[in-house]
């Protein structure tokens, strides 16, 4: 700590502080404009200046100056509220001052510094800027007229992002910011750049004249998404979301979003919401009312004991989880299950018995924290891209290292320095057993590892698994596979991550074990910044296992109820949330089963292609709707409060489980606030949870981690079809699973399927990019565009899994590899 | 630079043969700050930026294109569409201003149609304008490419231009 001087007030502040921080810290408030707490230091606008006496008083920029012991410090003298002004006088100079129509206006850095410093008027005379404003993308707009040069979009694209879609252009008086050869913006449309531009140069497209920025109330939530549970505000007007709203102190994110979150919110009040109950008559859903579709719900499921299967979306709460798995109980049945079964199998399976948890022992935190990041493949930044920043930043700030293991090249893999290792696809448990073998045979395995459970098998199985062997099955050479399992290994902090999900069938839980024998052969639990995290692919997936809506004991899982009700076993299916039409493997074979399903109920929030084929329809609520909580993927339970009251005559799933339960003859819990607290005094790792302490930004479950040694089991490599392209599914980075379609920012982006193959097969197969290929595989064929990417390995195409007007599924076999041929 | 003078770089960009750019790339490709000498050399070698070698430069160098752009545009030296094989500049310091530079520059316009930064459809001539050029004495002053013609006059444009207009493109 460092004493100081700020305008007379004897003060302390960290060593490595600016003078900017040491005043805030205070509570002495210093205007800024380029200057932002996540960046780096940037010191364009001088906005900020003060006079420090030992400078003799010169005029310096509060945001850049590290503070010295007993510097002392004038923030608001008359001179520097003159030059202020004179900053703000040169800045309107240009500037539009088209406030009434700007929708930043209420909530501009310029307007209210105007405001602040009392520029009413200007002593310069000079034209206006006439640059074209970009309407060339349909979710922002640039409008650099209104800019002021302040470099935060430019900063936080490269230092956060790590896109580098902006630039200055130009120099002096003709500088402006925008992309190469003065293109449209095409990127990621994270919204990053609109949420810190202090004026109205970048804005949300979508919310363009909705709203007045005062007249929206302003509701704190957790993404419906993806399982990074970002914190979200959304901006609420009329009982509508019609925007989100950035507040760089909310989520260990400070604000920071991914399009999904930023511009995905129109589903929660679209036009195509449930709003009724229907219910199959004469073979057409009708309007119905609430008290008959539940009434026939109700005499369908009353001891119907093993006949009735519940398959439900991990996007539910807990606590709706929880009371419909009570409901499955009394109607006498085990089998439910979510997330297609092998999406969860990682920690239902994998973790179980590697770290006697469903849960993995790491958080988000630690990726900051670490001394080397393996990332097993490059999806981690589609699938979770706010985990993804966090990555960009450990990388590019803090200089940790970054290997990859994957089966294409990603967007991770341009990050500085880090090593992509593009393998075969299907390959990655090999690969992770054989540097497992490499860490113990060249003896740098951590020295209390023969004490852990399993060793001495381990051990055994691992003869199996001589890197060169493996090497030649995977594509890459038994020296990289070396390289790689010793800077694993004498990293002293090094953290795995990989993604789980319904694409991801090969991501189970042999991955999963894969992965924890390697981190607790190299010691790498229990450490900071270390360890092992699996990323779930939907807001409460990992909500979901912990309350254990899944097949145990015997019980069906998903595919095998589907099975089921090909089969005729399972005559009555409850699918709350989830659209296995398209978003399990094999279409064919489930539209089949769910033909041949005697009595199909679906609780949705829109008509999805499931839905459709239901005999009874339930309107649920969003998750803007409802109470509850809900579990990130690093075990952050988070509370969610309704931000609008329900649409239409919908309901919560907690509400239709409960009067089920009544109907059955059970007692239900009145709130979800009863069944947290059973959650609370029940689940491991959520003991003494309530409400409050889980503030805005709950609290991580803990884990009991006992690390096991798994056998690992010899596969054989996925021998290639000749001829054929090996398919992969996966996450597109603007969707998350089927739900995204119904959110207008990420369709406008990316509103159908595709399919991506390298620049070498689209040259031997003569396709160009946008080109319709027909794509067969054993179980099916399809028409996809083609996408022709640097990052492709010659062989390997990969398709994403979202879209229901031409669901992958119908080529997609469900195995991780699925072997295709692709025509013109 | 203009969107349309983009357009216009755009439009010239038919047939670019990337073989000399990836020649520079390879020879830099491993030296740290490598990206302002492969800059410069494959301006040396095409003349100009093309924007597929910006993009190549790009994907090899892992830099981001804004970025390659925003270094493009920051310096003078560099140029984004095809350079004439003949760069006239005058200068319209004050020094030449006072001295009629206006007139010649209209003269040179009136000849060859190209105004500041403007190529000839041919390749033949660029026209530059630009700030002082250090010869006031000699006001008003021409360049084209190293050859100095001081004490400018209309007539001396007629001259300029039949001289180089003579001289076969290669
Ligand atoms: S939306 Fe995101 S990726 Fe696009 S320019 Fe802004 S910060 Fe960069
Ligand atoms: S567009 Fe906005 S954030 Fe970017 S430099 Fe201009 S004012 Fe700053
Ligand atoms: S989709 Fe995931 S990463 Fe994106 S904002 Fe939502 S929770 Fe965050
Ligand atoms: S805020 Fe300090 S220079 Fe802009
Ligand atoms: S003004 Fe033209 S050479 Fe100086």
């Amino acid at each position: 700590m460092l004493n100081l001087t700020i305008d007379g007030k004897q003060v302390t502040a960290p060593k490595d502080s600016t003078i900017y921080d040491a005043a805030r810290i205070n509570g002495i408030k210093i205007p800024i404009l380029c200057h932002d707490k996540k960046l780096k230091p940037f010191g364009a606008c001088r906005m900020c200046l003060v006079e420090v006496e030992q400078m003799k008083g010169r005029q310096i920029p509060a945001c850049t100056t590290p503070i010295t012991e007993g510097m002392i410090v004038q923030t608001a003298t008359p001179e520097i509220v003159k030059a202020r002004e004179l900053v703000l006088e040169l800045l309107l100079l240009n500037h539009p001052l088209d406030c009434p129509v700007c929708d930043k206006g209420g909530d501009c850095d310029l307007q209210n510094l105007t405001y602040d410093y009392k520029v009413d008027s200007n002593r310069f005379l000079d034209s206006k800027f006439q640059h074209e404003i970009d309407y060339n993308n349909p979710l922002i707009e640039r409008d650099m007229n209104r800019c002021v040069l302040c470099g935060k979009c430019v900063r936080i694209c490269d230092e956060i992002v790590g896109f580098g879609a902006l630039t200055f252009i130009d120099r002096g008086i003709e500088t402006k910011i925008g992309c190469e050869f003065e293109k449209g913006l095409n990127c990621e449309f994270c919204g990053s750049c609109v949420s810190v531009c202090p004026v109205g140069s970048l804005l949300a497209r979508p919310f363009k004249f909705k709203a007045r920025f005062w007249s929206l109330t302003k509701q704190k939530s957790v993404c419906g998404y993806c399982g990074t549970g970002c914190n979200l505000t959304l901006g609420v007007k009329d009982n509508k979301v019609l925007t989100t709203i950035y507040d760089e102190n909310q989520g260990f994110h400070n604000g920071q979003l991914c399009v999904r979150g930023r511009f995905g919110y129109q589903f929660i009040n679209s036009e195509k919401r449930l709003t009724k109950p229907l219910v199959r008559k004469n073979g057409k859903l009708e309007e119905s009312n609430w008290d008959e579709a539940l009434e026939i719900i109700a005499s369908r499921m009353k001891g119907a004991g093993a006949e009735v299967a519940a398959i439900a979306t991990p996007r539910l709460t807990n606590e709706e989880l929880l009371l419909f798995k009570k409901m499955m109980i009394m109607a006498g049945s085990n089998n439910y299950d979510h997330a297609a079964g092998y999406a969860h199998a990682a920690l239902s399976d994998g973790f179980v018995r590697s770290f006697g948890t469903t849960a993995a022992p790491s958080t988000i935190l630690d990726i900051q924290k670490s001394d080397l990041l393996l990332v097993i493949k490059t999806d981690s930044y589609e699938t979770h891209p706010v985990i993804g920043f966090e990555i960009n930043m450990a990388v590019k700030n803090k200089g940790v290292t970054l290997k990859i293991l994957s089966d294409k090249q990603g967007k991770l893999s341009r990050l500085p320095d880090a090593r992509t290792l593009v393998h075969s696809p299907g390959s990655e448990v090999a690969i992770l057993n054989a540097m497992a073998r490499v860490i113990l045979d060249n003896k740098l395995a951590d020295g209390s590892v023969t004490d852990v459970p399993g060793f001495a098998n381990f051990e055994k199985a691992l003869a199996g698994f001589a890197p060169e062997a493996i090497a030649e099955q995977c594509g890459l050479s038994a020296v990289d596979i070396k390289l790689l399992a010793s800077s694993y290994a004498r990293a002293e902090k090094a953290l795995i991550l990989f993604p789980v999900g319904q694409a991801y069938p090969g991501h189970n839980a042999a991955l999963a074990n894969a992965v924890a024998n390697l981190a607790i052969i190299a010691g790498k639990l229990g450490k900071e910044g270390s360890g092992v995290l699996c990323l779930s692919e939907k807001n409460n997936s990992q909500g979901a296992v912990d309350m254990g809506f899944y097949a145990v004991d015997g019980a069906l899982d998903a595919l095998q109820i589907i099975d089921g009700c090909a089969a005729g076993s399972i005559k009555t299916l409850f699918i709350a949330g989830e659209n296995p039409l398209v978003s399990y493997p094999d279409h064919a074979k489930i539209k089949a089963a769910l033909d041949q399903t005697e009595f199909l109920i679906v609780s949705e929030l829109f008509m999805t292609e499931t839905a459709a084929m239901a005999d009874v329809v339930l309107p649920v609520c969003s998750f803007a709707e409802k109470e509850g909580t809900v579990t990130a993927t690093d075990r952050r339970v988070q509370h969610i409060k309704p931000a609008i009251k329900k649409i239409g005559q919908s309901r919560t799933d907690f509400e239709v489980f409960a009067a089920l339960i009544d109907k059955l003859g059970g007692i239900a819990p009145a709130t979800p606030a009863s069944v947290f607290a059973e959650i609370a005094a029940n689940v491991p790792g959520y003991a003494d949870m309530s409400y409050s302490a889980l503030g805005d930004e709950g609290v991580f479950a803990a884990v009991d981690v006992k690390p096991a040694f798994v056998v690992p089991q010899q596969t054989a490599a996925a021998s290639p079809e000749s001829g054929k392209l090996a398919l992969v599914t996966g996450s597109a980075l603007y969707h998350n699973g089927t739900l995204s379609q119904y959110g207008e920012g990420p369709m406008h982006v990316c509103p159908e399927g595709y399919i991506e193959l390298s620049r070498a097969d689209a040259a031997a197969l003569k396709f160009a990019e946008n080109d319709l290929l027909t794509v067969t595989s054993a179980s099916g064929s399809m028409k996809l565009k083609a996408r022709v990417t640097s990052r492709m390995p010659q062989g390997l195409v990969f398709a994403p899994y979202h879209f229901g007007a031409n669901p992958v599924n119908q080529v997609w076999s469900g195995s991780p590899v699925t072997w295709v041929t692709v025509v013109k | 630079m203009s969107k349309a003078v983009a357009q216009q770089a755009e439009e010239q960009e038919v047939i670019i043969d990337l073989a000399k750019a990836n020649a520079i790339i390879d020879k830099y490709i491993d030296l740290p700050g490598n990206l302002m000498p492969v800059l410069q050399a494959v301006q040396d070698s095409y003349g100009y930026i093309p924007q597929v070698a910006a993009d190549l430069i790009a994907e090899r160098l892992n830099v981001y294109p804004s970025q390659i752009y925003g270094v493009l545009t920051f310096y003078a030296q560099f140029h984004l569409k095809p350079r004439g094989r003949f760069i006239i500049r005058v200068c319209v310091g004050t020094a030449c201003h006072v001295q009629g530079a206006q007139r010649i520059k209209e003269t040179f316009f009136n000849l060859l149609h190209i105004a500041h930064t403007e190529t000839s459809a041919d390749l033949r001539f660029t026209f530059e304008e630009v700030a002082c050029l250090g010869a006031c004495g000699m006001a008003p002053l021409a360049m084209v490419n190293d050859d100095t013609y001081g004490k400018m006059t209309v007539q001396k444009v007629d001259e300029i231009v039949a001289k180089y207009s003579a001289i076969p493109l290669d």
